[in-house]
């Protein structure tokens, strides 16, 4: 079974990236806000966002998002078990995305080494700082070398671009 | 129902300008509702009030618990649960049960933004906890709506 685990802090685009690219209604798991999040959006996901896409020779990839706030790490230790790779989406709005960045890349570090990942940057619409040489020049710093795009958490097409490239890093 | 009159005389006689704590204020009472489950029955031995996106409003056990994470993990469990039940047809999900060799855990609604997760010591009667735990529901109900405006 491939799957592939969609990750990052809340209010990056991970329920939103997995319904762009779903073949069915995805599952989620999402339920009103309480807490600091309130400010950035209404609901937020709890246990996990689930589905599917089929690639173009038949191979059926599941995709399984997690809870951004890290009182859920338990959900992403599960949901990470037999994983084959990471795709951390780091929203580029947010006011400290290197650190950002840095916390999910030290959270998943073992199942990294283990596995891939790529980074999708979102929210890039709304920010002109931090633009894509940041993020690499970080990674560089951290003697890691990782795929980064700019995408729209919203497109299809962008989401896709993630979803190859985290194969085609797997099949190297 | 005494429980719930008396809490909210209290929180009604309290003038506007002291509304700062409100959320002190209705967490003490959470407090005060979970006391008197535990009180009222021997098979619950500890109890927690989450939010529905998995934060720790109160707790009441004879053990310490790691409520941040019990609440976490409630919210989790009673999402995927309502999920599950909907997808085959069966409406929302009441409450979720876990039954484990030491004990019992059940996970319950407590309005849109609110769970109950009850703990069980390992020979308790299931029908009475679970009674137990929908009474506690409907006590924090009346509380939340006799707060809403």
């Amino acid at each position: 079974m491939y799957k592939i685990i969609f990750t990052g802090p809340v209010g990056a685009g991970k329920t939103t990236a997995i319904g762009a690219i779903s073949e069915t209604p995805p599952v989620a798991t999402d339920v009103p806000c309480s807490d600091d999040t309130r400010a950035i959006k209404a609901t937020t996901t709890v246990a996990m966002d689930y589905s599917y896409i089929t690639l173009e020779d038949g191979t059926r990839v599941h995709l399984y998002g997690t809870p951004g706030q890290e009182r859920f790490n338990f959900m992403w230790e599960i949901l990470a078990r037999d994983g084959i790779g990471l795709i951390l989406l780091i929203n580029r709005d947010h006011p400290n995305p290197l650190q950002q960045l840095d916390f999910y890349l030290n959270a998943f570090s073992e199942f990294i080494t283990q596995t891939a990942v790529v980074i999708g940057l979102t929210k890039s619409d709304l920010q002109d700082n931090n633009d894509i040489t940041t993020f690499q020049d970080h990674l560089y710093q951290r003697n890691q070398i990782f795929p980064v795009f700019d995408i729209d958490a919203r497109s299809a097409d962008d989401v896709k671009i993630l979803v190859h490239a985290l194969l085609a890093v797997l099949n190297q | 129902m005494q429980i719930i009159k008396d809490i909210i005389e209290t929180l009604q006689n309290k003038s506007p300008n002291k509304v700062i704590d409100a959320s002190t204020q209705f967490n003490q009472q959470l407090q005060i509702i979970l006391k008197s489950l535990l009180q009222a029955t021997d098979n619950i031995n500890a109890a927690l009030i989450s939010s529905a996106d998995g934060i720790a409003k109160s707790q009441v056990a004879a053990n310490p618990m790691d409520e941040h994470r019990f609440a976490a993990m409630s919210s989790a469990l009673l999402a995927l649960s309502d999920n599950l039940s909907k997808e085959a047809g069966k409406g929302t999900a009441e409450n979720v049960l876990i039954e484990s060799k030491q004990g019992k855990i059940f996970i319950l609604h407590a309005g849109p933004h609110l769970l109950l997760t009850v703990f069980t010591p390992a020979a308790a009667n299931l029908g009475m906890a679970l009674a137990h735990a929908r009474q506690a529901v409907h006590q924090i109900n009346a509380l939340v709506e006799a707060l809403t405006p």
